[in-house]
């Protein structure tokens, strides 16, 4: 049996009184680009803290390709790992630093490194205390990616990256991807995650929500359809299918759509429709409906 | 539309905004302060009672001035003064290690709470409120300077409580807090003049052994005796509270310190937030030395703290070692004080042997310090976030924590192989009889107390992380005072035993207590190993 890359069973964590994590089960099999969501204290950053060993779990279990998250010595010879807020020794230069990582990491591919401080336009020659958030970023961006591990481990990786190098990000996580390499990535840029991961576990409060693949997230929702028309109005009343039917001028209607679309564009059909416009919720919208907010 | 949401723009607080800085740098400082003020009361209080025993085991309190006169009692403890009052006795015997404890706290805390915090970046939000960086600094050092004249109060109550008398005592707390205050005021300059806390604190501990070695050789060398006036230490010894107090000397010290901290303050406002008057520069060529494996990392986070701690401590080694001459010419004189200091409890202090021995148990605490420090960074670097990368590559806890004390273990063995051959250099410049092997060997001695410091801090790092300085500083620092405390208040003999000091062979002037090393060696281990064991089970603080 092939192990998942990342696999987690009732994997729980109590700080004092507080419930970091509820009985999370969830696995990523090989060669995914996984996203993790949830908003702020949801217990993103404590499963991935269990995930790497950092922390002990109160009780279950985290294995990385089979074996256990605690056994540091065996699964970080497998991942790279790029933290939520990177600090760097401050004496150190960026290149002192990726030596560093390089020689005591699981190994580099210093051409593609070298191709990847280019693409990042990152100046190697500052001290830590010099570089700015979003180059801190970019140090451990470039380390983690150079190592060709089999999993990449990103904590909300481009918080402080422009969009130029957030697209540089994009490209860098899809190369892993056609690598075979398995991404889990934690994140808030929604945007990001519909653009780069395969399937999403949605997490509140500890537990898990949801997983789901991005398309299928999707299609859980419904479409939003607009219609203007020249003749008479379309009768939609015995077209199950559509809901919320909203007469917005004399020649036009929204209405919302689930599920198969044949009988509304039958129906539709009639009316001599002069325009038709279907937006599919954004996955922002997917992601507020889940925690009770209104998409602005 | 309520009258409250009428309004346009932020509601002011009522309250004044300074006093939220005065209670941040409070906060920040206070159980420092208050332990610094009871240790500062516990001594002097101790000291006045211990009088009466130590002029009892003299003859007369004549032969107590004439051991004291001894070149090598002055260089430890400063001149003494009026020794038949029990006040003068006790600023003799705790006054210089009062006015140390105080201007290191005093300077530490400084660039702690002032660099350390704007460099770490917590400042950027305070200074995007109503209050300015110059009234922020100026806050800060207010505050210490109030928490240096708390513990010089609390060296007036307990001199005064013991029924010393009450003048000197007013001049010897008023000496001791203007000498703190002075290196909190260079700690908070220091703080502006450099970009990091590192470089901020060097410099003022710099300032303060400089300061530290003019007053020693000024003591040890009457020739040299103006020296005082360049120092503060020096300045508070001239005050003399109990031998015709002078005040010239404080006020001089009190202007000296107020012109420090004001310049302290202004200078703050002439900078950039996070900069400095002196920054590292902005970019250099990689240096790819020792950064292979954990190991190597470890040795090279070693070598600069090293390289200062062992020029301060080779520094004062080496005068320790030329000051020999003058002692040996005062013995070669007075062939009678070699025996009076045997029965004052200095046993052996009358020869060049005995001298350094006594000199080299006191290199456990600065070498026991350096590796409580030591640990202390790796816990600032865990809690700091910069081992989250390291971490997170195929490195166990063990290897990082083995790794790290055995760095320590070399630097240790180094630092007190430095003071050794300083030593030796010393007495070889002035002509004394010492010898290499017996300067190295008296130096290796106090190794087992590191050791223990050492175990200790890595017991602490397993389990209180938090407290790694502290944990690790008390077999030597806390040890030493337990056995000067616990002399001089006459305390039953098995507190004194607590003490690694008292299982101490005053090397090179007796043979090591082979044993008692191996024991306190076995103990380091032991305390390490449970750290260990702590380290690897804790969730790390990433």
């Amino acid at each position: 049996m092939v192990s998942n890359a990342v696999s987690t069973q009732s994997l729980s964590k109590r700080y004092g009184r507080v419930l970091a994590l509820d009985g999370l089960d969830l696995s990523v099999p090989r060669g995914e680009v996984f996203g993790f969501l949830g908003p702020n204290g949801a217990g993103k950053s404590t499963t991935i803290r269990l995930l790497l060993g950092l922390a002990r779990p109160t009780s279950g279990r985290a294995s990385v390709f089979g074996d256990d998250a605690r056994d540091v010595a065996l699964t970080h010879r497998r991942l790279a790992y790029v933290p939520a807020d990177v600090a760097l020794w401050s004496q150190l230069t960026g290149a002192e630093i990726l030596e560093l990582l390089a020689r005591t990491g699981p190994g580099t591919d210093r051409p593609y490194r070298d191709e990847l401080v280019r693409r990042f336009e990152l100046d190697l020659s500052k001290p830590g205390r010099a570089y700015s958030t979003g180059n801190r970023q970019k140090v451990a961006l470039v380390a983690a990616f150079a190592t060709r591990a089999p999993l990449l481990v990103l904590d909300e990786p481009t918080s402080g990256l422009d969009p130029l190098m957030e697209r540089a990000f994009r490209h860098a996580v899809h190369e892993a991807r056609d690598h075979g390499q398995t991404v889990f990535l934690s994140s808030h840029q929604l945007a990001e995650v519909e653009a780069v991961c395969d399937r999403v576990a949605i997490l509140r409060a500890g537990r898990l929500v949801d997983v789901a693949a991005v398309t299928e997230l999707r299609r859980l929702h419904r479409t939003e359809v607009t219609v203007s028309f020249a003749g008479t109005p379309p009768d939609l009343s015995r077209v199950p299918a559509a809901e919320a039917v909203e007469v917005t001028g004399p020649a036009s209607l929204r209405f919302t759509l689930t599920g198969p679309p044949g009988p509304a564009l039958e129906a539709l059909a009639a009316a001599d429709v002069t325009s038709l416009a279907v937006r599919e919720p954004s996955l922002e919208e997917i992601f507020l409906g889940y925690y009770g907010g209104t998409p602005q | 539309m309520t009258p409250a949401s009428a309004r346009v723009g932020p509601v002011p607080y009522d309250q004044a905004p300074w006093r939220a800085v005065t209670a941040l740098a409070w906060r920040q400082v206070r159980r420092g302060a208050l332990v610094v003020t009871a240790l500062t009361a516990a001594m002097s209080a101790t000291a006045v009672a211990a009088h009466r025993s130590a002029v009892q085991d003299l003859e007369d309190a004549a032969a107590l001035e004439a051991l004291a006169g001894n070149p090598a009692i002055r260089t430890l403890f400063g001149e003494p003064v009026s020794l038949d009052d029990p006040g003068g006795f006790a600023v003799w015997r705790t006054g210089t290690a009062l006015a140390v404890v105080l201007s290191v706290w005093g300077l530490l805390a400084a660039t702690r709470i002032i660099r350390g915090e704007e460099d770490a970046g917590r400042w950027e939000v305070l200074l995007a409120g109503r209050v300015p960086v110059t009234t922020v600094v100026a806050r800060h050092v207010t505050v210490l300077v109030a928490a240096q004249v708390l513990a010089g109060a609390a060296a007036f109550a307990g001199l005064a409580a013991m029924g010393a008398a009450a003048a000197g005592a007013a001049v010897h707390g008023a000496g001791l807090a203007l000498c703190g205050i002075f290196f909190t005021a260079v700690g908070a300059l220091t703080a502006q003049v450099f970009a990091t806390r590192s470089a901020a604190t060097g410099a003022a501990v710099a300032a303060f052994g400089a300061s530290m070695l003019a007053k020693m050789v000024a003591d040890g060398l009457p020739a040299l005796g103006w020296l005082h006036w360049l120092s503060p230490f020096g300045l508070t010894a001239l005050s003399r509270p109990y031998g015709g107090a002078s005040l010239w000397p404080l006020l001089l010290l009190a202007a000296a310190g107020l012109a420090v901290a004001v310049t302290a303050a202004a200078a703050s406002g002439r900078r950039d937030i996070r900069g400095g008057y002196l920054s590292p520069p902005s970019g250099r060529a990689p240096r790819l030395r020792l950064l292979g494996s954990v190991q190597a990392f470890a040795v090279r986070r070693t070598l600069r703290p090293l390289a200062a701690w062992s020029a301060g401590i080779g520094a004062y080694y080496l005068l320790i070692g030329v000051l020999t001459l003058s002692m040996t010419a005062f013995l070669t004189d007075n062939p009678r004080f070699a025996e009076l200091a045997a029965q004052a409890g200095f046993a052996g202090l009358g020869t060049v042997h005995g001298y350094t021995a006594t000199l080299f148990a006191l290199l456990a605490v600065p070498a026991g310090a350096f590796a409580a420090v030591r640990l202390a960074a790796l816990a600032a670097d865990e809690a700091d976030r910069r081992l989250t990368l390291l971490f997170a590559q195929p490195v166990t806890r063990t290897r990082v924590l083995v790794a790290e004390t055995a760095a320590v273990c070399g630097g240790l063995v180094v630092l007190v192989t430095v003071a050794g051959l300083a030593t030796w250099v010393g007495t070889e410049a002035v002509g004394a009889d010492l010898g290499l092997l017996a300067a190295l060997h008296g130096a290796w001695n106090v190794l087992p107390i590191a050791l223990l410091c050492l175990g200790a801090g890595a017991l602490a790092l397993g389990w209180a992380p938090r407290a790694v300085a502290f944990i690790g500083s008390l077999p030597a620092a806390g040890g030493f005072l337990l056995k000067v405390i616990a002399d001089s208040a006459g305390l039953p003999a098995w507190v004194a035993l607590l003490s690694p000091f008292a299982h101490l062979a005053a090397v090179p002037d007796a043979p090591a207590h082979g044993q008692a090393s191996l024991l306190m060696t076995a103990g380091a281990v032991l305390a390490a190993t449970a750290g260990l064991v702590g380290y690897r089970l804790r969730d790390l603080h990433l």
